[in-house]
């Protein structure tokens, strides 16, 4: 199959998830194509809203269309590390012997839905940090490799904060998204009513396996961005430094730390999946701007001015967003 | 790859649409602007007393505005790539153009740099560069034209200018008027002759660029008022210094005279010209004039005569024929034949009166030209009358250029070797004679005596040729000394004329007038033979060299000098004689009828009861009093009655 023919098939899987995972998941347009860009794009989704929302269901559903292994951790104040990772257990063996032998934990799958993920301490949410950059987990001093392709789909609740650990920032900064699930509308309210209490569960198909995706995440490296498309992306990241020279002016008001090298690189990943989804063979400016938000905003760290009016990082990038030229000068090596 | 080169051809098509369009546009803006400037320098103009210039300067920079903004737009060709982003941009392409421009020679993947190229290739051929970017003429430009058309039409209204700045004009153009007139003149001066003495040249420099600086009205008119009297007093010095020399006032004086110093023998020949012209009515000067009456009287007559045919007016005309034959026959009498009397006899005869009028007209411009020629004739005979002899004259009447002429004949006399004894004789008399009024002449004098010496010893010696040829010597040095003067002299002219030149640019900035309407006046050395002060007719003599009193009346009027205005005049009511002024004391008696003087002195005035202690006053005034004997205030007599007085006080 050649390139046209690999994009054009593109085109087909991503119609044919969005179908798949409409069947069950009413509405949230954005959520589905962000989770589904983040997946495509190799990365980790944290999916933000109050309970209620289908946000675990949209994870299952989408791993019942991905034909990849499930688990599924559901977040605990008690929860430990090796409740997650695996432990040595000592087993004995039918002639008698006793040894130690590597039990594993959930998060040896291909996708992991990470239920309610600031409720654990962060100890134990800092066990997942080697697993979602290195896909690897060092235990009893041996690193095992996760399955590949593995990705982390962590929800969390805004509210209830009682009991609740903040998720640190480095693990932050390694989910390619963070999505924020809103309320549905009512029309898409009446939708969820009628398939949820009328018995009739539907059927979902598989519609990609590991490998398939493993070769829909290539592609979507290969596709061609422009330098001054490139350029707007790392000038949105840069704006986003506190007191650098580059910094937007509401950064430096609102603004303690900015985006890391990753949002860049997350930036042009998901703007990828975008081009390629819309059915084009390079990227453009609107492909950054509409996955600059899910991109960035969970990595920018708001100062105490900002927390006292409420200023949220999703206003602070629109604003960059508004601020920032598409064209200006090339950025110089 | 015939995609590449399909994008490569719309792009470089819209590239220099863009660059012309641009250059139109900034074209447009610099039109724009041109007239914002053009419109504000009109307006400017017709408000304030601006420079003239100001709108040739503003529809300067108009022009430069519009061609510099065409060039500075059209300067830069934008490259492809920017083209294809601003295509992108334009279109809303979604980058795929300029994607492909950057990717078309990438090393990538063959197969997406075919991929973007074909997309880009897709979307472009729905471009039309012409729709896309039509040339027009951008709105700046438009707004331009209407601006500078607006300026165009205010420019025929008339400026407003107010009474100061009309006069700060009508000064400005004075000032420039009389610079420029300066400058010429001095120009010209330093032309026709280059002065002899450094100061004089430096001086006439000086004028010229002070007229220069003068034309280019960098000055206020007090300022140039200012620096022109300062001029005028270093010239003035400077005519002075060379007024001290005697000989000068003498050749100047010689220069004033009609004949202007000429020799017997020019004056000899103007003379015969003069006589030859005359003919025979030389010398009948009253002939002339009785036959010009007589034309004039007959003229008066030929106006009242009668017209056409009858009896009466050929009676008349046959009058006035004889009269007019009378004088024709007086004329030829007298030896003026006059042609066009005859002429006019016959006109008159043949009823012509307009032949006639014209003829006697034509006779009586004949007598004119007589008499003109005969007070001319007069006027040589008297100046002949005036020439001097002789050397000594020569330079007692100043005519330096005769007594270079005599000297010179002298000194060809002396070395020609064939001098007779009487010749030399007469020769010496004539330069002994010449010593006294050559003492004016500074080293002339003392030159001429040495010739003398010289050749009355070579007359005494039986004439010996060495000593003959040192008498020429000493008289060429003379001769030389003579020139020397001369030229002085015209450098002195030359700053006479320079200053008079001043005194008219003076006259001009004070009244405003033209330099051509002010007659300034010239130096000269002495009063040019006018009456003195005092009784009688002689010149006053005295004090020649200093420059001659304004004579020619100052034209004010343009003079403005609110101080000098009259206040009018006020009812003031039947004069008061001030009281004060009437004499309340009569000698002898002190306040007559009134109460007596009184003086007061300083101190402190007590009035009414006291309230202090009696006790405290005393001791008060027995520290003042101790004070006063301590300090010897107190006589020695008083000193102890003192004491005393104020011990008894104590008890």
């Amino acid at each position: 199959m050649n390139t046209e023919e690999q994009i054009s098939a593109f085109r087909t899987l991503w119609v044919r998830l969005k179908q798949e995972i409409g069947r069950v998941i009413v509405g949230h347009e954005d959520i589905v194509d962000g989770t589904l860009i983040a997946i495509l794009g190799g990365g980790h989704v944290l999916l933000e809203g109050v309970p209620g929302l289908g946000k675990t269901l949209l994870v299952r559903t989408l791993s019942e269309v991905l034909d990849l292994s499930f688990n599924r951790i559901q977040f605990t104040p008690d929860l430990m590390p090796a409740d997650i990772l695996g432990t040595n257990l000592v087993v004995e063996s039918p002639e008698g012997r006793r040894s130690f032998e590597f039990q594993r934990g959930p998060i040896f799958a291909h996708l992991l839905l990470a239920d309610e993920i600031n409720r654990a301490t962060p100890k134990t949410q800092s066990a997942m940090l080697e697993a979602m950059q290195e896909r690897s987990v060092t235990a009893g001093g041996e690193i095992r490799r996760l399955a590949d392709p593995f990705f982390v789909l962590a929800t969390q609740n805004p509210i209830d904060q009682e009991g609740t650990y903040p998720l640190p920032e480095a693990q932050l900064d390694r989910f390619f998204f963070k999505l924020v699930v809103g309320y549905p509308t009512g029309a898409e309210l009446t939708e969820v009513i009628n398939r949820t209490t009328e018995g009739q569960k539907p059927q979902i198909q598989k519609v990609i396996d590991g490998a398939a995706l493993m070769e829909w995440q290539k592609l979507v490296r290969q596709v061609p961005v422009a330098s001054h498309v490139k350029d707007y992306a790392v000038r949105l990241v840069l704006a986003t430094h506190p007191q650098t020279s580059t910094a937007a002016a509401i950064t430096n008001q609102y603004l303690r730390f900015g985006s890391s090298p990753r949002g860049a690189q997350c930036l042009i990943v998901g703007a990828k999946v975008r081009a390629l989804t819309q059915g084009r063979y390079n990227v453009s400016f609107d492909d950054i701007v509409s996955v600059a938000i899910p991109a960035l905003r969970h990595r920018l760290i708001l100062n105490f001015e900002a927390e006292a009016e409420g200023i949220t990082t999703d206003h602070i990038l629109a604003q960059i967003l508004k601020e920032i030229p598409k064209s200006a000068d090339p950025i110089k090596a | 790859m015939q995609s590449i080169q399909t994008i490569e051809q719309l792009l470089d098509g819209l590239s220099r649409r863009r660059r012309l369009n641009r250059g139109l546009r900034s074209a447009g803006v610099g039109l724009l602007w041109g007239s914002v400037t053009a419109l504000l320098a009109v307006i400017g103009y017709k408000l304030a007393p601006l420079p003239a210039s100001i709108i040739s300067w503003a529809i300067l920079v108009g022009l430069v505005a519009t061609v510099g903004g065409f060039l500075v737009g059209f300067w830069k060709r934008p490259s492809m790539l920017e083209t294809a982003r601003w295509v992108d941009e334009l279109k809303c392409l979604q980058e795929r153009i300029s994607t492909a421009w950057e990717y078309r020679g990438s090393p990538q993947s063959n197969e997406w740099q075919t991929l973007v190229v074909n997309d880009a290739v897709r979307v472009l051929g729905t471009i039309e560069p012409r729709r896309l970017l039509p040339l027009r003429f951008p709105l700046e430009a438009r707004w331009g034209i209407s601006l500078a058309l607006i300026a165009t039409v205010l420019n025929f209204v008339p400026e407003y200018r107010s009474e100061a700045a009309l006069k700060s004009e009508q000064e400005a153009k004075s000032l420039a008027d009389a610079g420029r007139q300066l400058a010429d003149l001095s120009k010209q001066q330093l032309e026709q002759r280059q002065p002899v003495l450094q100061p004089t040249e430096k001086a006439l420099n000086e004028v010229m660029e002070f007229g220069e600086k003068l034309q280019q009205v960098s000055a206020t008119r007090n300022e140039a008022l200012r620096d022109l009297a300062t001029l005028q007093e270093k010239l003035e010095r400077q005519f002075q210094n060379l007024a001290e020399k005697p000989a000068l006032r003498t050749l100047e004086k010689a220069a004033r005279a009609p004949s202007n110093g000429a020799g017997p023998s020019d004056l000899q020949k103007r003379m015969d010209a003069l006589r030859q012209a005359l003919g025979k009515a030389a010398g009948q000067e009253e002939a002339v004039d009785q036959l010009k009456s007589g034309l004039e009287k007959l003229k008066q007559s030929a106006q009242a005569l009668p017209a056409g045919d009858s009896a009466e007016a050929k009676a008349a005309r046959e009058k006035l024929a004889d009269s007019l034959s009378d004088l024709a026959q007086q004329a030829k009498d007298s030896g003026i034949p006059m042609a066009s009397l005859d002429e006019a006899i016959d006109a008159l005869r043949n009823a012509q009166t307009d032949f006639f009028v014209r003829d006697l007209n034509t006779a009586l411009q004949e007598l004119e030209k007589l008499q003109e020629l005969g007070k001319n004739l007069q006027q040589l005979q008297q100046e002949m009358a005036k020439v001097a002899k002789d050397l000594a004259e020569q330079l007692q009447l100043g005519q330096a250029k005769a007594a270079q002429a005599t000297l010179e004949k002298m000194i060809q006399q002396l070395r020609s070797g064939s001098l007779t004894t009487e010749q030399l004789q007469k020769l010496l008399e004539e330069v002994q004679n010449a010593s006294s009024p050559a003492k004016e002449y500074g080293e002339v004098a003392e030159h001429l005596k040495r010739a003398a010496e010289k050749m009355a010893q070579s007359k005494q010696s039986g004439d010996r040729p060495e000593l003959r040829q040192a008498a020429a010597t000493d008289l060429a040095k003379a001769a030389e000394e003579l020139d020397k003067l001369l030229q002085q002299s015209a450098d002195a002219e030359q700053l006479a004329a320079a200053m008079e030149s001043l005194s008219r640019a003076q006259m001009s900035l004070s009244t405003g007038k033209q330099f051509g309407q002010c007659r300034g006046t010239r130096p000269v050395f002495g009063k040019g033979g006018k009456p003195g002060k005092g009784v009688g007719t002689w010149a006053d003599e005295e004090g020649w060299a200093q420059i001659p009193e304004q004579t020619e009346g100052w034209d004010n009027s343009g003079i403005q000098q609110p101080e000098l205005d009259s206040k009018g005049l006020t009812d003031r009511g039947e004069a008061e004689h001030n009281p004060a002024l009437t004499p309340t004391k009569v000698r002898g008696q002190m306040s007559p009828g009134g109460s007596m003087q009184s003086i007061t002195l300083k101190g402190v005035h007590i009035k009414g009861q006291s309230q202090v202690k009696f006790t405290e006053t005393a001791a008060a005034a027995q520290a003042a009093a101790q004070n006063a004997l301590n300090q010897d205030q107190v006589p020695k007599a008083y000193q102890q009655s003192v004491r005393d007085y104020f011990d008894d006080l104590k008890k």
